[in-house]
């Protein structure tokens, strides 16, 4: 590893803390300082203040507001997340540690179908520039892009599930094989392999089609889009000059020497794309009935369970960062350029 | 500065006429002037604003295209598009001219039925009610037809034919083909009521008109969307600019805050500020012109760095122009461009995430006609009523379209990045 090297990793290592820090704190903004009593709105009007105040001393927000927030600083860099308020007080960190593999279990195929479709059809696009095809292309991913996630997974339960029942409505398993299903890393596909269940695991694959296709056709909307631009401004770089120039097929050009060159600019995309992947996994898991991170938010949201709610909004943070710092080592070490 | 020399280079050489033409005028000009060029993309634009100003001419007037109030029960619920609603006829010969329906409820007339057809009762709800609002009047006139029922369709009506009975009353389903058999009947009272027509769109499980309600949800969506994209521009834009050109750790610090921001979920984001605002369009508002504010900034202030190295500032600045004045005059008219084509996109971006908040239940309260809430309203009846999510989906996804279809052929047709190839 050369010198260059270990300086950016040290660099982007430490930008990841303020970056963690900044967003932990607008989560204690949003949280303790905009208007709205979290505790009356749990426990609703009809409990004592007595009862509300015994509350606040367990959360610890009698205190002042700056005690609270190093308090919470530091619960959070700790993954101390205390128990939650609604259904059971079990461990929030029990629960998040099956909510978060659900989500990663449908976020990882969205992201693998986003990816083949906008780097196949954006570099067909781009060598097809200003052609007809070219058009059409753009013309269905910005269509893609405008569809809202949660109305596309709507129409496919209509269409693939109650019309013509091929897959499952919603869920992640039948709830028949739930019951002999042991569950060890609560990745289900990977469960039902370790255990040899192989019912259950074409269960588990039938239930994550139409998730995973809703998501993925949604996110290459966006995708298709900047691996075409990418791909028009590799195309006119010199090396792709002097290939043609020297009778190199056309479509060896495209397709491996600009593409290869342009799957770094597409990493960067990628990470970008994590947000929107997330944001699009919290409407897809509601559609879906999918018991990931998303939908454990929202309904502990409508169920104003506080602690439940800062805790998964903290995870959130934390896995924006980590994405955001891998793709970017990737990218070091991949193109020596951009190191500091 | 080698590059600027090459692109000199070049630009001498082998540019056309036209590109070098573009450079010479403004931004609106170069729009026109640049369609002969970028056809594909000029019809997208032209597509895209026309579609435009008829969603905005639908939200500022929606009561010129809803034929009901979104709020109210106009019909039977869960009825599908067209479907007619479960109404009845009053059949009478086409001799007796124009029926009026007080005439034939009056006492003394005789209405047929076929056995055990729910028509009488409906009849009974009818003159029942038309009976309590002529006491409420004063009035001592009774509506009591006598009633008589017939085996089938066809011996009723020629029953009506024979004059017999004043009229016969049945149901669509009822009545089938068979009124076409005797050309000299005809419906003379249609006892649906306003309903009779059907609903182009259908009605949800409340019995609200869904046309209607889509109708009117144009305005909320459009009110969120501008607004919370103005909110946006107003504190992104100012602040690039400011950040770009003082730099420094100022710089740095807002910086570091935007690009923590902008890599967060924006959506998640957004839920959370709602989720403690509470219910409203104005929280909504809030919430999500909070997530825009980065990617304006972001913008910004790479085109503000880029710009303030320029010539032409350095020689403001050296003639004595204030910061201040640098900054409106000479480096924001840099930046319209492609604050033009994020502000488009992100309209329609803003319109996407209030449907996703309402679907979400954390968006406006409950009985707003509102593109979000009736899809997942919807959700709840999937098996039964395809049309309760099909119509409030298009709609979004018609309106977002229009919106990034403007912003993307604009950015093909201005980047110059682009362009030179």
């Amino acid at each position: 590893m050369s010198s260059s090297l270990r300086r950016f990793l040290i660099t982007r290592l430490l930008l990841t803390i303020p970056m963690v820090l900044i967003l932990i704190t607008v989560i204690f903004f949003v949280m303790r300082v905009l208007p709205g009593d979290p505790i009356r709105s749990q426990l609703g009007p009809r409990v004592s203040e007595e009862q509300a105040d015994r509350l606040r001393e367990r959360l610890g927000l009698n205190r002042p507001l700056h005690i609270q927030y190093v308090t919470f600083v530091k619960d959070m860099f700790t993954l101390n997340f205390g128990t939650a308020l609604t259904q059971g007080e079990r461990p929030i960190k029990d629960e998040l540690a099956e909510k978060m593999p659900a989500t990663m279990e449908l976020t990882i195929p969205a992201m693998t179908i986003t990816a083949l479709i906008g780097i196949l059809s954006g570099s067909y696009a781009a060598k097809n520039r200003k052609k007809p095809v070219d058009y059409a292309i753009r013309l269905i991913s910005i269509i893609f892009y405008s569809i809202p996630v949660f109305f596309l997974g709507l129409i496919f339960q209509i269409l693939f599930s109650v019309r013509i029942p091929i897959f499952p409505l919603a869920g992640r398993m039948d709830t028949l094989m739930m019951t002999s299903f042991k569950s060890i890393t609560n990745f289900y596909v990977i469960d039902a392999i370790l255990t040899q269940n192989w019912p259950a695991l074409g269960s588990v694959l039938l239930h994550l089609v139409m998730p995973s296709v809703t998501l993925g056709l949604v996110l290459s909307g966006v995708f298709v889009r900047l691996t075409r631009v990418n791909m028009i401004e590799m195309l006119k770089s010199d090396f792709i000059t002097a290939g043609r120039a020297r009778g190199l097929p056309e479509d060896r050009l495209v397709y491996k020497h600009a593409l290869r060159n342009t799957f770094i600019p597409i990493m960067t995309l990628i990470g970008l794309e994590f947000a929107i992947l997330l944001a699009g996994a919290v409407l897809t898991e509601t559609t879906f009935s999918w018991p990931g991170m998303g939908r454990y938010l929202v309904e502990r949201i409508q169920l104003r369970d506080y602690t439940a709610v800062q805790a998964s909004i903290g995870v959130f943070a934390f896995f924006v960062a980590i994405i955001t710092l891998v793709m970017d080592v990737l990218y070091a070490f991949i193109d020596p350029r951009i190191r500091y | 500065m080698e590059q600027d020399n090459q692109n000199n280079q070049t630009s001498a050489n082998s540019v056309p006429e036209w590109m070098l033409d573009l450079d010479r005028v403004g931004f609106v000009r170069k729009l026109f002037i640049s369609r002969k060029w970028y056809g594909g993309d000029w019809w997208f634009v032209a597509i895209s604003a026309v579609l435009l100003l008829f969603i905005i001419l639908v939200g500022v007037f929606p009561q010129w295209f809803a034929p009901y109030d979104p709020k109210a029960e106009v019909g039977p619920s869960l009825l599908a598009p067209r479907e007619l609603p479960p109404g009845y006829s009053l059949i009478a010969p086409k001799s007796a001219g124009e029926l009026k329906l007080e005439d034939a409820v009056a006492r003394g007339s005789t209405l047929g039925f076929v056995y055990g057809s729910p028509a009488s009762q409906a009849l009974r709800e009818i003159t029942t009610q038309m009976n309590n609002e002529a006491q409420e009047q004063g009035s001592k006139t009774r509506y009591q037809p006598r009633l008589s029922r017939f085996e089938t369709v066809e011996e009723g009506l020629e029953a009506v034919l024979s004059g017999k009975i004043n009229g016969f009353i049945a149901s669509p389903a009822e009545l089938g083909e068979s009124l076409e058999k005797y050309p000299d009947l005809a419906i003379a009272i249609d006892l649906r009521g306003e309903a009779a027509k059907g609903f182009l769109m259908g009605t949800n499980q409340i019995g609200q008109d869904v046309f209607s309600r889509i109708i009117w949800g144009t305005r909320i969506a459009l009110i969120v969307g501008l607004s919370s994209a103005i909110v946006s521009f107003l504190i992104g834009v100012p602040l690039g600019l400011i950040s770009g050109f003082v730099g420094g750790p100022f710089d740095r610090v807002l910086t570091l805050l935007m690009d923590s921001l902008y890599s967060f979920p924006g959506l998640i984001l957004a839920i959370s500020i709602a989720a403690v605002l509470g219910a409203g369009i104005g929280n909504i508002i809030v919430a999500i012109a909070a997530l825009y504010i980065p990617t304006y900034f972001r913008i910004v202030r790479g085109q503000t760095l880029q710009v303030k190295e320029e010539l032409y500032v350095e020689a403001a600045r050296s003639l004595g122009a204030t910061p201040l004045k640098i900054l409106v005059k000479y480096i924001f008219p840099n930046v319209i461009p492609s604050v033009v084509i994020i502000f488009s996109v992100n309209v329609g971006d803003a319109i996407l995430t209030e449907a996703g908040l309402s679907f979400l239940g954390f968006g406006l309260p409950p009985d707003t006609p509102d593109w979000g809430i009736d899809l997942a309203r919807g959700q709840d009846y999937l098996r039964r009523a395809w049309w309760l999510i099909t119509y409030p989906g298009l709609m979004v996804t018609t309106v977002t379209l229009a919106f990034s279809m403007l912003g993307e052929s604009l950015s093909e047709i201005l980047n110059p990045r682009l362009a030179e190839l």
